[in-house]
């Protein structure tokens, strides 16, 4: 019933997933995509945090940091949150579901980071929260320039040779991506590594990256 | 397959061994013989191992098995003649294997390594820029499309000689000794892996073996074509070396050296595809 149309970036049709008139689709570069995001969100369920080890300045002394329960809970929430969002997106097909996983992967990945209490991490989670809120404006423009120019959202259609995106809107996609998750320029984030909890602020990387591959793969078909 | 797979892991040991060797002889020292990390990763398969009680324990294991996952994924796309923009992901997500490392273990010394891999972020734009100029040339990303490609035309290695550079300089980020190892440089110890020892650092060879192998491969597919294996092997260990020459007379460059020089590369491969794709269009 359905063929996808642009085989030769991502990969052959392995199956369709349809929710009424949104198909969703594992290619397999969608698929393996999927499948890494699927595998870190079980870690992120089924793992604990380290203890992380800190050496006392200006001597031998060093301590493990203490864990706050209510923190891991939250975080861990968050991490699982974010991997459904970062599973929705890899496998969309439809733009704006795209951006809309894209959009609660940002919003997830600030919540991971935001609870901990440390000067660094909170002004490092404050400064991509501001990047993250602005990253909407080009993701989600870029998803109504698509509709407005093309009358569709569906990436089965935007993907054949009769519809034609505008440059600018894919430019605003992947500007939106870049926001959301900083990747590949998320220098940014350093800071946040500080934060405890390996399992969940893995999940931030993990998912910026497997967003912006999407990001790629569906500006290069449309 | 798996085959395949043991022969790709032994040729990629005997490489870091090469690696090792060719440096030493530049900098005027015997240096270890070349089947040294062959050794190495047996010796470590049967040490004493345990995990850190610092450590995320689950996380701490899983980013090993993560790390022959993608790099043996890596391996049967080329052998299918796959997606390289997979093969890009994949090296994407080696990214994840290197935060995680560095994070699970609470090691302070790794923990430096694993946000230096942040920081090193700008390893992964040249295979984008590279990625994105071999699309412009073939409309394809599939390896298979790209090697019936260079049958047509010619090897791509000339007519995306920048491309071809990017990759190169791809190569080098993720080589032992390279001016940009800085997540396993020895003032941190050994970086993200300093608490890997025993069986994990063993599976840890095994994956970065692997790794080797498919991008000196993959330069080899993607730039050249597909040859006959001793043909392919032989100018893989040619690359090696050049590569070896470039570590060993190159000290390690400072982290934000290191983004900037990436940058630097990719730039000006975009540049060069807006070159071609706007103005000689």
């Amino acid at each position: 019933m359905f063929n996808l149309p642009v085989t030769n970036i991502g990969g052959s049709e392995l199956f369709v997933l349809e929710f009424g008139d949104i198909v969703n689709y594992f290619s397999v570069y969608t698929a393996a995509l999927f499948a890494f995001a699927l595998i870190f969100t079980a870690l992120a369920i089924v793992s604990r945090p380290e203890k992380m080890v800190d050496i006392a300045f200006g001597g031998d002394a060093y301590y493990t940091k203490e864990i706050d329960p209510g923190l891991l809970r939250f975080q861990r929430f968050m991490a699982i949150a974010c991997g459904l969002a970062t599973l929705g997106a890899v496998v969309s097909g439809d733009v704006f579901n795209f951006t809309l996983f894209v959009s609660m992967v940002g919003i997830t990945n600030i919540g991971i980071v935001a609870a901990y209490k440390n000067k660094h991490v909170l002004n490092a989670a404050f400064q991509y929260g501001i990047v993250a809120m602005l990253a909407t404006v080009p993701l989600f423009g870029g998803a109504a320039i698509v509709l407005a120019t093309t009358g569709t959202l569906s990436l089965w259609e935007l993907y054949t040779a009769a519809v034609a995106v505008p440059l600018i809107a894919k430019i605003f996609l992947v500007l939106g991506v870049m926001g959301e998750g900083m990747a590949p320029f998320y220098i940014a984030k350093a800071e946040i590594t500080r934060a405890q909890g390996a399992p969940f602020i893995l999940m931030v990387h993990v998912s910026s990256l497997l967003v912006f591959l999407r990001v790629v793969e569906i500006v290069i078909s449309m | 397959m798996i085959e395949y797979l043991i022969f790709a892991l032994f040729i990629g040991l005997l490489f870091h061994g090469i690696h090792r060797k060719v440096i030493a002889r530049v900098q005027g020292r015997p240096g270890p013989p070349i089947w040294q990390e062959i050794l190495h990763t047996l010796k470590f398969s049967f040490k004493e191992t345990w995990i850190p009680k610092t450590a995320s324990q689950t996380l701490f294991v899983a980013v090993v098995l993560v790390a022959i996952g993608i790099w043996s994924a890596a391996l049967f796309i080329l052998l299918s003649g796959g997606s390289i923009l997979l093969l890009f992901g994949i090296y994407l997500l080696h990214k994840i294997v290197e935060h995680g490392l560095g994070l699970s273990s609470g090691s302070p010394y790794g923990k430096f390594g694993a946000i230096r891999s942040v920081i090193s972020a700008a390893s992964e734009l040249p295979l984008f820029a590279t990625v994105g100029l071999i699309y412009f040339f073939t409309h394809s990303l599939m390896l298979s499309d790209i090697i019936a490609y260079q049958q047509v035309h010619g090897p791509l290695l000339i007519a995306a000689f920048p491309a071809a550079i990017a990759m190169y300089l791809v190569i080098l980020s993720k080589l032992h000794y390279s001016p940009f190892a800085i997540i396993e440089a020895k003032e941190i110890v050994s970086g993200n892996m300093t608490e890997h020892f025993g069986i994990w650092r063993a599976g840890l060879e095994v994956g970065y073996a692997i790794k080797t192998y498919v991008l000196l491969y993959a330069f080899v597919l993607i730039f050249i074509g597909q040859l006959p294996l001793l043909a392919a092997l032989l100018l893989m260990l040619l690359i090696l070396v050049s590569l070896s020459f470039i570590c060993a007379v190159s000290p390690m460059l400072s982290p934000y050296d290191t983004v900037t020089v990436q940058s630097l590369v990719t730039g000006a491969i975009a540049v060069y595809i807006i070159v071609l794709g706007v103005i000689l269009a």
